[in-house]
């Protein structure tokens, strides 16, 4: 098995900082953000550019060639509603370090994002979801082989669908968690790669609590076979449960300085 | 239904380290497959054979030693015949002479006959100390200042001196670095990731994971290799991909099947047949396992495993 892989989800155009340096195009603060999650040991880097319906296509293409240009070809997962925009950016993405991946598409309004996936040689995050959470995990695992379907029908490899569970967040769902485990080990048990945004699950808790509880989950989650996460690598702790996970799952070679690698 | 060939394909290669300068430079690693696995893909360099030269010259005067090396215990002389050996690729200088214990040589001596070794040599060479960690630490430091330039291998930096060593091999003098770790598979990774800490070129490392006799504990050997390189390649471990040199004949040589005379052991038969058979069944199993290269004593031997090699890649 392969190490965990982990997506940077820092340039978001949610953060005002972010948001300002997109809309100016001013490549400092995104390549700050970038250094800070590569040096913590990001693989992938997250490039949520939110809507951007008029500028997406540009501001995609500029934002994929900062950051590769500056980063020896980093990968990159194309995070954003406009299609166009997503396309824009693989037109002008180095392959050399990992192919780029589409983020992201559901059963719903989205599943389309799986045909450009398709047509592109992209990866494609898939969330097992259509409008809203999913009731239960035979309604997850349906759409879960709908997805699946649809990428093989568009030429994809079950390999480069990595399929999101949706992980809930404890307050107000508590009940549900460990059905979103299930759903990973049924994913997993597929063959298939699975991921998320894992640190939805501790949304509203106290800043000291959070990441104790994404680390909880995140064990848990790689225990039950899930194979990548979108997270903040600066969160040490959270990195660190990652490393250790690794080890304990034989995806790396224990040394003492695991992690410092 | 026809048979169809599967290939195992890595995205990731052992690092091709290049030893020695000029004229003799020779290559080790490089490849993307798993050991002999030529019909996965090709194989960059092959594993390599050296030679294994004592300072002290031959402590054991077999019939087959004496036949190649002549009636000589010059150290220099042994050298320039070694060089000429059929099938071997490398020199590998042993130096006992410098055991507290023994000879007790001095660093300036040392120093001074591995020099005109290097300078006789017509193959690149890989320096041994003798096994004292102390004089060791300081016999590398001022070899590797010596022969700055020359490209020589320094086996090994241990984890009580990896950085002493490190700093003046590997750092101050640009020699390459054998990370030593006696079968022990954490501590291998730990090693190659304390000396890139310490600011050395992880391709300017190559890896001596340790070894058994065939038959001695070899099994153990045999999954330490296997893992590094299953990390290496099937993980991209970028800690575990340096080749892996693997000194056989010291060990081979010391187990009782190699020791006991014929007087002594009639039923087993000539020593140097014995001795002769250990060396080639372990270096054969270390280069199946993953050894980019394997160090061997007895001419026969080496040319043996080189006619092996040659045979399956």
């Amino acid at each position: 098995m392969g190490k965990f892989i982990t997506i940077g989800e820092r340039i978001h155009c949610i953060s005002p900082v972010i948001r300002e340096a997109m809309n100016t195009q001013n490549p400092e603060p995104i390549l700050l953000r970038a250094k800070e999650q590569l040096d913590a040991g990001a693989v992938y880097l997250d490039v949520n550019i939110g809507p951007a319906e008029s500028t997406g296509v540009e501001l995609m293409k500029w934002a994929v060639r900062l950051l590769q240009e500056n980063f020896d070809n980093v990968p990159l997962c194309l995070d954003t509603a406009n299609k166009k925009a997503i396309e824009a950016g693989i037109s002008v993405y180095n392959r050399s370090k990992g192919k780029p991946i589409v983020n992201s598409a559901d059963a719903g309004d989205r599943i389309e994002y799986i045909d450009l996936a398709g047509a592109n040689d992209a990866m494609c995050i898939a969330l097992c979801s259509k409008a809203g959470v999913p009731a239960d995990n035979d309604e997850r695992m349906m759409y879960c082989q709908e997805l699946l379907e649809r990428g093989m029908e568009h030429g994809m490899e079950p390999e480069d669908l990595w399929f999101d569970p949706l992980f809930l967040v404890i307050k107000g769902m508590q009940d549900k968690q460990m059905d979103v485990l299930d759903a990973i080990r049924m994913i997993s048990e597929m063959g298939l790669n699975s991921t998320g945004g894992l640190s939805n699950v501790s949304n509203g808790m106290p800043k000291e609590v959070r990441p104790i509880m994404d680390a909880a989950m995140m064990a848990m989650a790689m225990a039950n076979g899930l194979t990548s996460a979108i997270i903040n690598p600066c969160d040490k702790r959270l990195m660190e449960t990652i490393k250790s996970c690794d080890v304990i799952k034989n995806n790396s070679l224990y040394a003492d300085s695991y992690l410092q690698i | 239904m026809a048979y169809k060939q599967t290939s195992q394909k890595f995205n990731a290669a052992i690092n091709s380290v290049e030893i020695g300068t000029g004229n003799k430079t020779l290559a080790l690693g490089g490849e993307n497959v798993l050991p002999f696995y030529s019909f996965d893909g090709p194989i960059l360099n092959p594993p390599r054979v050296g030679v294994e030269i004592s300072d002290l010259g031959m402590n054991d005067k077999l019939a087959g030693m004496l036949n190649f090396y002549g009636d000589t215990q010059d150290v220099v002389e042994l050298v320039k015949k070694a060089s000429g050996m059929p099938g071997a690729e490398f020199i590998c200088l042993v130096l006992d002479s410098a055991d507290p214990d023994g000879e007790n040589r001095s660093v300036e001596d040392c120093v001074a006959m591995v020099k005109s070794v290097e300078e006789a040599a017509t193959l690149p060479l890989m320096v041994m100390g003798c096994g004292n960690t102390e004089k060791d630490t300081v016999l590398f430091e001022k070899i590797s200042e010596a022969l700055e330039g020359k490209n020589i291998v320094i086996l090994s930096a241990k984890e009580e001196n990896y950085k002493n060593v490190g700093a003046s091999a590997g750092l101050a003098y640009g020699q390459k670095v054998g990370a030593e770790s006696s079968v022990d598979i954490n501590l291998a990774k730990q090693l190659n990731v304390l000396l890139t800490q310490l600011g050395v070129n992880n391709k300017n490392i190559i890896m001596n994971l340790g070894s058994a006799t065939a038959g001695y504990g070899f099994e153990y050997v045999v999954s330490t290799m296997d893992r590094v390189k299953m990390a290496a390649l099937g993980q991209n471990d970028t800690a575990l991909q340096m080749p892996i040199v693997t000194p056989v004949s010291s060990e081979t040589w010391s187990v009782k099947e190699s020791l006991l005379e014929q007087e002594d052991m009639p039923e087993w038969g000539s020593r140097e047949n014995r001795i002769i058979d250990m060396e080639v069944a372990t270096a054969a199993a270390c280069l199946a396992a993953g050894s980019n290269a394997v160090i061997l004593r007895h001419p026969s031997t080496v040319e043996a495993i080189s006619q092996m090699i040659k045979e399956l890649i």
